[in-house]
This record gives C-alpha cells, structure tokens and sequence, in this order.
C-alpha cells in the first residue's frame, strides 16, 4: 500500500499517478533546491482509502444507479448539477479514517511549529494526476486543523463538482471514482504575484522571458481579472527589454474583517506603481530560466514576493508546468511579410 | 492631343488621361532639361517602360499592375494604375511569394544579375569584335545597322534587369518607411532614418577615389599652378603635353579614361559626349580634386557614415518593441539595400550602357555626316531608329536636315519650358503615394508646411543645417564652375556629378526623392540636402545666400 502523506522533498517530477500533477512539480523544484513555501502532500492513495474504507463511495454508487442523463444534452445540465450538489454533501459529511486524519494534523502542526506560529494560513490545492480532464478546486488562507482537514476533504468533494462530472461522463470514464492529490502549502504573505512563461508567448521566441504581476496574490493574474503590469526580459544577461506598469484597479488580498482573501480595490497611491522592483524582475527571471533549465522545456511558473525579507529570500515559485499555447516561433520574413500584406 | 516628336505612343490626351487618372507628375529628376528624340523614346521610354510594367506583372504587385507614361512637352509624366480592392487581394497572394527572396537577400540577388549585364555589354563589343575604341569605324554599314539593332536588345535586357529589382528593391523600402511610421512616428525625411539608410560601399565611390588619386598626383608632379591657370579643360591637356611630367600625367589619366570613361556627361543620354570621348570632360572633376589638395575625404566621410549607421540601427531598433524587433531588423536590411543598389546600378545599368550606346550612335552620326544626311554627327540625336534605319545603307542618297530642323526646334521649345510638376489633381498625390510604395522613394513630392514659413519644400533630404553662397549648375558641362564651400543648386544629380559632394556644403535639387542621387551621396558624405522642390533651379540664382535645412527638408533664400 502506498503513503498517504508525502513532504515536499519526498516528490518528484515521476510522482504524477501517486500524488498528481501539481504536487509532483511542486516535489521537483523543491528536490532541486528552488524555493517553495514549506507544505506537504496527500496521495490519491489517501482518496481512495477515504473512498472506500468510508463506505462513501458504495453510496454514491447508489445514488448514481437510478441517475440517468446525457452529459451531451444542454438540456440535461441541471441534472448533473443536482447531482453533484447531493454528492458532494455526501463527500464532505463523511468522517476522514483516523490514521489519515490525524497524520494531516501532524503534518500541520510541524508546519506551524517551523514557521513559528500557530493556525499557520495555508492554502489546500487539488492536484489531478496527468491523464485527469477534471476541473478541480483550490481554498486559499486555511486555518487551524480542523479546517485543514476539512479543506483536504472539500478539495476531493471537488471531483464531484458538475464540471468533472460532465467531463469523466462525456469521455467514458468512471464517474463515481477519481483519485486526486491534494497540496497543502503554507499561504505566502504576498507583496506581489503573477505568473512567468520562459518563452516570449507572443513570438515563440525562446530568447526572452514574459513576466506578469499584480498586487497581492498570484489570483488576479491568473484568473485575468485585472491587467496586470507586464514585462519582458531577454534570457542573455538577463537583461529588462521592455516594462508596461498598467493602471491596477483591483487586487487579491486577505480581507482583515473576513479573514478571507477576495478583491478588493488597489489602494489609490499603488494604482499605477510597478509592483516589483527591477531586482525582483531579474531575480524571478533567473530562477525561471533554472526552472526551465531543469525541466527542459518552457515552462509556465507562479511565482509570489513575500513581504517579508529581501530578495532572493523573499521570491517563492508556486507552481510550474510545461508552458502551453506558446506561440510557434514565426519565420521573421513571415512576420514582416504579414504586416506588408495588411489590407490587402 | 500633342504628339512629341511626331510619336504618338506617348502622347497626352488631357480629356480622357486627366479622366482615368486623378494625377500625373513629372520625373524632373530624370528628364529635365529635356532629353533629346532618339534617346528618349528607343531607350528610356520604350523599353524602359515595358520593364516597369514587365516587373510590376511579374511580382504581382497588389495596388498597381504598373505606372503609365505620357510625354508631355518633351518631359516624362507619370502616373500610377491603381488596381480595385478585390484585384489587391487576388494579387496579394501570388506577390508575397515572389517578393520573399528580396526580403531574404536583395542584394546578393542583384550581385549575381549586374555581372549577366557586363557579360552581354561585353558578348556585344566581341560579337563585332570591337577590341578597341576606334575598332568601331572598321564596321560596314551593314554590320552597324546589325548592332545598333542589336544593341537595342541589350538595352531592353539592361532595363529589364534594371526594373526586376529597383521595383521590389523600392517596394521594400517603402514598405520599411510605412512601418517607421506606424510603429515610431519615423518618415524618411527623419535624420535617424537617413542615417540608418546610408555607409553603404557602391561603384560611384570607388570612381571618386580614382579621381582623387589624379588630383594627388597632378600635385607630386609639381602640375598645381597648370591646373589652376588654364581655365579651359581642352588648352590645359594641350599644355600638359608640352611637358614631361604633363605627359606622365596624361597616361596615368588615360588609363583611368580606359576604364572609368565609360560614362555618357548626362546619366544614359546618348546625345551627351563620354569621357573617353572627350578626355576634357573629366577635367572640372579632377580640378575639384586639386582644389582639396587631391587629399579625399570620401573614405573617411564614408567610414563616418558607416559607424554612424551602426549607431543609428541599434538607436532604431531600441525604439522598437523587443517581440517586434526581429522581423523589423529583417525589413530594415532588405530596405537599406534600396540605396546600395540605387548607387550601385548607376555603373551597371546606367553609365555602361549609356557609354555603350554614345559610341555606337555618334559613329553613325559621323557617317551620316560625313554623307550629308545630316549636317552635324550630333544632329543624329533628332533622329528616330526609322530614320536610321531608311538611311544607313542608301547612305549619300538620303538627306534628313528638315527632320532634324523641326525636332531641334521643338526640343529647343522643350528646353525653354519650365515644365508643370503636377497635372491633375495635387491632393490626389498622396493618395496615389500611399497605394504605390514604389513610388514615394522614387520621385519627389514636396512636402509643403506652410507654418515653416519656408521659401522651398523637399520630398527627400538628408540630414544637417548649413547656411552658404548658392551655385545654379543646370548641366554637368558646368559643373568646373562649382567653388569650394558653395551650395550646389541643380534640376538633379546623377552619377556624374559625384566628384561634387567632395567640395559643396549643400545640396538642393528641383526633383528626386529619398532615394534618388542626390539624397544618398549626400547621406554618404554627411552634406545637408534637399531634394525634390520642383522649383530649386527657378527661384534660386548664384550668389544667392541660401540655408538648407536638411532636418526638416526645408530651404531659405536671402537676397
């Protein structure tokens, strides 16, 4: 049988069918020295024992024998969705097994210890294996273990969502039963956030690093809810080629009277401030092209500054994959070609 | 309706040309003053203009399938045929196939095709087996029909070659312009994009040097105070012979005659004497020399422009948006072939073959003369290839004196005529410009900024301010006038007047456009100038004090 619970150092990249995606990447920068915010992983094997030894999967099984719908039809979209509503509240009353219970505490706790404090943030994140089509979710600034464990819970309920449902049904594939792995990493008190493709997306060209950041966390970027500040910076050197500072109106940032991150309004005075300085560029470009290096290939990498410390100290990577949509790299006489043709 | 010269092929009919096109304007930089008959219409119209249309057919040019020609007063008009949307984008496609390889490499291109050119000007001198200079007169009557016939075939694979790459050379250029200003706010009036348009070695270049290098020697030889004192150029090669080191001078110039004088006084103009003809004509360009102590300047003005244009690229391209900058640097050196091969085609389609076809036409002027067909054996130039034709062999039994008497004086009418720059419609030019990339390098359309409350506005210019003393030079037979540090005021330049940009401070031209002579030697030797004004040579007289202002292609006069 295999662990439930793996470090960030106990992964790597091969590790994708045990622990998913994310958590295998996150396993590998971390093996290889890069910064990660300290966390640790829960293995599909940990959702499959949940599925089983609760007997929550048999009751699904059930409730999906008399369930009868076409995930093709449009018409048939709020079955599913009332469905998933029914499953999921099933997943999410179900008591985790003890054992794995209480190794997500410990694991917790030791995390709180290291960061020398107590109900550390953390953020809990699905982590599908390669192969997976489901859309799964994220819970961002968990605290305290019973929320830990309950957010591990909600992220494998998350495999009931309608979209997953409908994807597994449309592709044939089992719907009652999808192993996800599950990320839990402490939350990164961000200054600012954003994503990092390691080849230029607009132009293919694997010379130059595109970089884009917002206030606050790396949410904003990702959803595309704000323009973020962009830059580009040439692989040789490295050196700055161009910054576009873009007027932020909103950003991701923990709510103090919630508690919860959501968006809010960027502050008047930061509004049209670069987020990050040109150190901070240079040193997020760096790693990225040591992460692609690493990888071999372009990669699209998360990265956050924390507020606290100096750079390099205060630059962590979040996530990386294999950086997709990357335009292929055009002939330049096409190029100028095209632009001669405009018109016609 | 007026037919030139008897010929109807180009003539005007204002009523239905003035109808179907919104403009035409004059190629002053080319046909001002006016040409003569026989050059005009068997060499620069005729098959000059089937190789306009010829390239613009064979590259699929999408907004025009070519430009249209009238002879109007004796003086060149063109006009552009603008093809519909629908016939653009159905061109489109086939064009940007065919304009690749220019992009790719334009001037390795033209470098292979300029040495096809020299071997045909050399099959035709060896087929005759012209050896010599004078070899020329021991051809039969027959045999110089045969190449005169002959030689019209090598002029229309001359042009043809000539128009295969100055129009997608051209096109590339102006392309390259629309983008400077689309992208950066850049035209081609903009010193940074002279700058980055010039340092570029071609054939002129390399004539100037020699001539320099006679310049050098006429003053190791202790010849300084000959060439100062004898005004006029025949008296002085009179006077060198009389001395030893005159006479060790006149062969080394003879050398240089045997492989420079080649070139016709007046671009291609058959009716204009070369050098090798009349060995005075290279005199004012070597007293021009001796003025400067036959030290050049050329090479290290040239070094200049080369690093300077270095520098004004990586300026440029700084300028440029880093994912742009890749295929914009790729545009940028297709386009700087424009001014390398607008130099450089001056030696291999221009000079050559307008040598070529002075030799060939004044020995049958000689012969016609010598049988009293003609009274002068440079009346021939008021010939046409039929008259030619009709007498070469009957030769003694033709006589063709009132011909040329009704041509001399319509040229002479021609001559005395200031033409109009623009018929048609003025505002419809830019339009026009727009539409044909080719065109707006090519000839010059001022650019008129009435706030600049200035006397003169240029199409093209090169960049610097200088203020000097006016010279009007109307031919190159004047150009020995031409004092050191003076404005040099003229309809236009061509490869000729070269030697000038040694001594002159500033340059203003009636006609030409960014590309045309003018412009680029002056980029070459960093001398203001402004080109294109139409009106230069009308409204500026010697001595006037004038200022260029090549930044912003403008002209002062102050009387």
């Amino acid at each position: 049988m295999d662990k439930v619970i793996y470090g960030c150092d106990e992964m790597g990249q091969d590790d994708s069918e045990k622990v998913g995606k994310k958590c295998a990447n996150l396993g590998e920068l971390t093996s290889a020295g890069f910064r990660v915010p300290p966390g640790f992983a829960v293995s599909l094997e940990g959702y499959g024992r949940f599925m089983n030894e609760t007997g929550v999967r048999k009751r699904i099984d059930e409730y999906l024998s008399s369930f009868d719908a076409d995930p093709s039809r449009t018409s048939d979209m709020p079955r599913y969705e009332e469905a998933s509503v029914a499953i999921r509240e099933m997943v999410e009353e179900t008591p985790v097994p003890a054992d794995i219970d209480a190794d997500i505490r410990d694991r917790y706790q030791v995390l709180c210890e290291a960061a020398g404090g107590t109900d550390v943030p953390v953020a809990v994140r699905s982590a599908g294996p390669a192969s997976h089509p489901g859309q799964y979710e994220s819970y961002l600034h968990i605290r305290g273990a019973d929320d830990v464990v309950a957010g591990v819970r909600r992220v494998w309920s998350s495999s009931f969502n309608q979209r997953s449902l409908i994807a597994r049904a449309r592709q044939g594939l089992d719907v009652v039963f999808d192993p996800i792995g599950v990320a839990v990493l402490q939350m990164v008190d961000a200054k600012a956030a954003g994503v990092m493709f390691t080849t230029n997306p607009a132009s293919g060209d694997a010379g130059q690093i595109y970089i884009e950041s917002n206030w606050g966390l790396g949410e904003s970027v990702v959803g595309g809810e704000v323009t973020p500040d962009s830059f580009l910076v040439a692989k040789a050197g490295p050196e700055i080629l161009e910054r576009t500072i873009s007027e932020k109106k909103l950003w991701f940032v923990v709510d103090p009277a919630t508690g919860k991150p959501a968006y809010q309004e960027v502050p008047e005075d930061k509004k049209k401030a670069p987020t990050i300085t040109d150190e901070e560029l240079l040193e997020i470009a760096r790693v990225g092209i040591k992460i692609e290096e690493h990888f071999g290939g372009a990669q699209d990498i998360e990265w956050a500054v924390d507020v606290k410390g100096a750079v390099p100290e205060s630059i962590v990577f979040l996530q990386t994959r294999p950086a997709k949509h990357v335009a292929e790299k055009k002939d330049p006489i096409d190029q100028a070609l095209d632009l001669m043709m405009r018109g016609f | 309706m007026t037919a030139v010269y008897g010929v109807t092929q180009f003539e005007f009919d204002e009523e239905n040309d003035l109808k179907n096109y919104d403009v035409w304007f004059c190629d002053l930089a080319h046909s001002s003053p006016a040409l003569k008959p026989l050059f005009v219409l068997h060499d620069w119209l005729w098959p000059g203009y089937r190789a306009i249309q010829r390239a613009y057919e064979h590259l699929s040019v999408p907004t025009s399938t070519g430009w249209d020609i009238r002879l109007i007063d004796g003086y060149v008009y063109v006009s552009v045929m603008l093809t519909s949307d629908e016939q653009a984008k159905e061109r489109s496609v086939v064009f940007r196939e065919r304009i690749r390889p220019f992009i790719e490499d334009a001037a390795g291109l033209w470098d292979k095709r300029k040495f096809e050119l020299m071997a045909a000007y050399d099959e035709l001198k060896q087929s005759y087996g012209l050896t010599t200079y004078d070899s020329i007169h021991e051809l039969s009557n027959i045999q110089m029909l045969e190449l005169f016939d002959d030689f019209l075939q090598v002029v229309s694979l001359q042009w043809n070659v000539h128009m295969d790459y100055f129009i997608p050379v051209n096109y590339l250029y102006g392309s390259f312009e629309t983008m400077c200003q689309d992208l950066l706010g850049i035209d081609h009036g903009h010193p940074l994009f002279a700058r980055v348009m010039s340092g570029f070695d071609s054939k002129s270049f390399e004539t100037n040097r020699e001539i320099w290098k006679l310049g050098a020697r006429v003053i190791e030889l202790g010849l300084e105070d000959t060439f100062k004192q004898i005004e006029d150029a025949v008296l002085l090669l009179e006077a060198l012979e009389e001395s030893e080191s005159g006479k060790i001078w006149l062969t080394q110039y003879r050398r240089f005659l045997d492989v420079y004088g080649w070139r016709c006084e007046r671009m291609l103009e058959w009716a204009t004497p070369t050098w090798l003809e009349k060995p005075a004509l290279g005199i004012p360009s070597v007293k021009m020399a001796v003025t400067t102590k036959g030290v050049s300047t050329t090479d290290e003005r040239r070094k200049n422009a080369y690093e300077d244009r270095i520098a004004a690229e990586n300026e440029l391209l700084s300028q440029v948006p880093a994912e742009q900058r890749e295929w914009f640097h790729t545009l940028m050196k297709a386009a700087q072939v424009a001014p390398y091969f607008s130099e450089d085609h001056n030696y291999y389609c221009d000079l050559y073959i307008g040598a070529l076809g002075r030799w060939i036409t004044r020995e049958i002027g000689r012969r016609f003369a010598e049988a009293g067909a003609i009274d002068d054996p440079e009346d021939v130039y008021f010939l046409v290839a039929s008259d030619i034709q009709k007498t070469m062999i009957p030769m003694g039994r033709v006589r063709l004196q009132k011909r040329v008497e009704a041509r001399k004086k319509e040229w002479q009418g021609y001559l005395a005529t200031n033409p109009r720059p623009l018929l048609g419609n003025p505002a419809a030019m830019q339009e026009v410009v727009r539409k044909d990339p080719v065109l707006s390098p090519a000839f010059a359309i001022p650019k008129v900024r009435e706030e600049l409350k200035a006397d003169l506005y240029g199409g093209g210019s090169a960049p610097g301010v200088v203020e000097g003393t006016a010279r009007v030079i109307m031919t190159e037979a004047e150009l020995g006038e031409l004092q050191p540090g003076e404005i040099l005021v003229a309809p236009g330049t061509s490869s000729q007047w070269t030697p000038a940009f040694e001594i002159v401070k500033g340059i203003v031209t009636d006609g030409g456009g960014a590309l045309s002579h003018a412009c680029i030697v002056a980029r070459e030797y960093g001398i203001p100038a402004v080109t294109g004004t139409q009106q230069a040579t009308q409204k500026i007289k010697t001595g006037d004090k004038v200022k260029v202002d090549g930044d912003l292609g403008i002209v002062f006069i102050n009387r």
